[in-house]
């Protein structure tokens, strides 16, 4: 009897006493640990970040503010290490198949089981759809933070001058292109980002999309057919009519050019650069700027997602915070306010239908649209090597020490080598 | 008996002293170099962490690349340029500013200068000036009526590009040592030969540089091995282009090892830059070795 009255007196004192420490810890600090970019999207964390404190004042951030390739080293290093130290990460839509591949983050359709919930039908299905693994139907490892497309900017005025109500073939750039190389001394007749690698690949592949060509067929490389032949001839043709200093343009310069009045058309912009394209403080092209979807040329038009994801990595120690502050980053009220403040792209519709916005951004019917139904690049492990290796070859065209067909054939054989 | 004793205690302290410092050195050194050459034989993803023995594959099929043979071909034209520009120039300062006159310390600061700044500053600093539209140097040549050059953005000119800011930066460091170098030279030696009738050049040419040369190849061996491993300043001022121009071999290596995560093959173009290196080393300490002697 009187073991048996410690026995109940023991557990009388370290049941409330488990359960106590439990709930402290449930309720205690959290300091969630966001591995995010720099720029624009840095401050759209912080404006995150914030409202989210304020309405949850047990979780702490700290925020890494990483340019592109820097946050991609250190989520691989980390995610490999396993070491837990990151709870939210950004991830650019391309590499994504990487990480998922590996198991390194978290299954978001098990959490939203877990918790009773489903995913926001408001969400734009083909960029929720970006975060399954294998795409477009699996497994959902990460929502749609930014609902980065691909679009084509020019000037209105000068595009009606030349007789053009719209511009619907890649066609008309290039007659445009030549008339305004003629006719406006001092304008850059076509912008676009030059620079070796990932941004001239991004740049082109509209164009080489329109022309019928595509990167992988049936999973092999198809760089060698006449179609992509041709969109390399007309790109390198266009391009004599970009400044000289091409080979060096990244994002600041294209938008500092049309934003400044000197450019006549960009073959690409991202909404998340533009956002200050109808502010008159910043840009001496108010209302002249028409942004839209990519013309067409064989192929109709079809916009290139590059949209960023949100993900949780599989080690984090604060997985149910996480799930809640990414659920909170991709909320309406959120993306509204992200949007009105930096510029960044939203993936809702919701957001995307708000006529403030609308109004700040004229672009977003154009950017809804191409998030709709546009097109995301392949989903292989070996994209960057291709994109690098396409991205070389074409800026070697460029300035003319291959051509079209060299560096084609050339990209052939190194990308067949690549997934042999 | 006791003698050998006292040795085998002197030797077993000796080796107890030693021994943390060498096991510092194993772990640092000899442990990441062997992980990286016994990861150069094997196909490596990092991500997936799938290896697969290759053998000599990823050397073969490396040096098979143009893009690795242009990369080696940039870095030795990087290095030779760059370190006997570097070495050469820091020798006519020190020679410009030997002795003692007004404002000699002032000069020198400014001097070392840009030796001290950090290496993403000066590139932030010179990409400004040789911005193609709105840079210092193509202002200046088309004052004079010059056509703009496309430092950056020419593949003929964007090496060299890279080496004049190269220069920059580390010109000082030879003048600084070639300097120290100078001053360790009794001036009675000067004196002597000026009154044996030397003139200004024999003394420069005879004297000093025979002196100096110690110093002179000292400066000349560490600015090889630094130079051969440039990358930071490709990073910042031309991420390897135009059309590759600017690709070197730690470019090709980072490429490899942190944008595609093929740890087998960085490890092989490592392994090859790290025999290159070792040689170019070997050759310059036997050199200063002899010098010694």
């Amino acid at each position: 009897m009187k073991r048996f009255s410690i026995i109940v007196l023991a557990l009388a004192v370290l049941i409330p006493t488990a359960l106590f420490a439990a709930g402290a810890r449930d309720s205690g600090p959290v300091t969630l640990t966001i591995a995010g970019r720099d720029g624009a999207f840095g401050n759209a964390m912080d404006l995150a970040v914030e409202a989210y404190t304020r309405e949850n004042p047990n979780v702490r951030f700290e925020i890494l503010k990483l340019s592109g390739p820097e946050l991609m080293e250190q989520t691989v290093i980390e995610l490999r290490g396993g070491s837990g130290a990151f709870d939210v990460i950004l991830i650019d839509d391309p590499f994504l198949p990487r990480l998922q591949e590996a198991g390194w983050l978290v299954d978001l359709d098990s959490m939203y089981r877990q918790k009773n919930l489903s995913i926001d039908s408001d969400l734009v299905e083909n960029m929720v759809n970006i975060g399954r693994y294998p795409y477009p139907d699996g497994t959902l490892y990460a929502l749609p933070h930014v609902g980065n497309v691909a679009l084509f900017a020019y000037r209105n005025d000068i595009v009606k001058k030349y007789g053009y109500e719209k511009i619907a073939l890649w066609d008309d750039v290039l007659a445009i292109a030549r008339m305004v190389n003629r006719q406006e001394p001092g304008m850059v007749p076509v912008l676009f980002r030059g620079v070796q690698g990932n941004p001239i690949v991004t740049g082109f592949l509209p164009i080489f999309w329109a022309f019928g060509a595509d990167i992988l067929v049936d999973g092999k490389p198809a760089f060698n057919t006449p179609e992509a032949r041709n969109a390399v001839e007309f790109f390198l043709e266009l391009a004599k009519f970009a400044p000289r200093g091409v080979t060096a343009y990244q994002a600041t310069q294209v938008r500092d050019a049309l934003m400044s009045g000197v450019g006549a058309m960009a073959i690409e912009v991202w909404p998340g650069w533009i956002g200050d394209l109808e502010n008159p403080e910043l840009s001496d092209v108010v209302g002249k700027v028409i942004i839209s979807a990519h013309p067409g040329q064989v192929n109709p038009s079809s916009s290139m997602i590059g949209a960023w994801m949100v993900g949780i990595p599989r080690d984090s120690k604060n997985k149910d915070a996480a799930f809640d502050f990414i659920r909170f980053l991709t909320s309406a009220d959120v993306q509204e306010m992200m949007a009105d403040k930096t510029g960044i792209p939203p993936t809702r519709h919701s957001v995307h239908k708000i006529p403030e916005l609308v109004a700040k951004y004229p672009w977003y019917p154009a950017q809804l649209d191409g998030q709709i139904s546009g097109s995301v690049r392949p989903r292989t492990d070996y994209w960057s090597q291709i994109e690098t290796v396409f991205g070389d070859y074409l800026q070697r065209a460029l300035v003319g020490e291959v051509t079209a067909v060299e560096a084609l054939n050339q990209v052939q054989r190194r990308v067949e080598e690549l997934l042999r | 008996m006791n003698q050998g004793k006292d040795r085998i205690a002197y030797n077993a302290f000796f080796y107890l002293i030693f021994a943390p410092a060498l096991l510092v050195v194993l772990f640092l050194t000899i442990y990441p170099m062997s992980t990286i050459f016994y990861d150069s034989f094997f196909r490596y993803d990092f991500i997936t962490g799938a290896r697969e023995f290759i053998g000599l594959q990823n050397y073969t099929r490396i040096i098979g690349e143009e893009l690795f043979r242009r990369s080696f071909i940039n870095t030795l034209v990087f290095t030779i340029s760059a370190s006997f520009l570097e070495v050469f120039l820091g020798v006519l300062l020190a020679f410009l500013l030997y002795g003692k006159f007004k404002g000699k310390r002032i000069a020198s600061l400014i001097i070392i200068f840009p030796m001290i700044i950090s290496t993403m500053v000066i590139c932030a600093v010179w990409q400004t000036f040789f911005h193609y539209e709105i840079g210092l140097f193509n202002y200046i040549l088309t004052r004079l009526g010059l056509e703009p050059v496309g430092w950056l953005i020419d593949k003929n000119t964007a090496l060299s590009s890279i080496i004049l800011v190269d220069i920059w930066q580390w010109t000082p460091f030879a003048y600084l040592i070639i300097q120290a170098g100078m001053g360790s030279i009794p001036e009675e030696l000067f004196e002597a030969a000026r009154i044996d009738g030397a003139r200004g050049n024999q003394i420069a040419f005879k004297i000093t540089l025979p002196i100096l040369s110690g110093q002179i190849l000292l400066v000349l061996m560490l600015r090889t091995l630094d130079t051969f491993r440039l990358f930071d300043k490709v990073y910042a001022l031309t991420g390897g282009g135009p059309a590759n121009s600017t690709q070197t071999l730690s470019f090709f290596i980072y490429r490899e090892g942190f944008s595609f995560f093929n740890f087998g093959r960085a490890s092989a173009a490592s392994v090859i830059t790290l025999f290159f290196v070792a040689f170019l080393a070997l050759f310059y300490v036997r050199k200063l070795l002899r010098e010694d002697s």
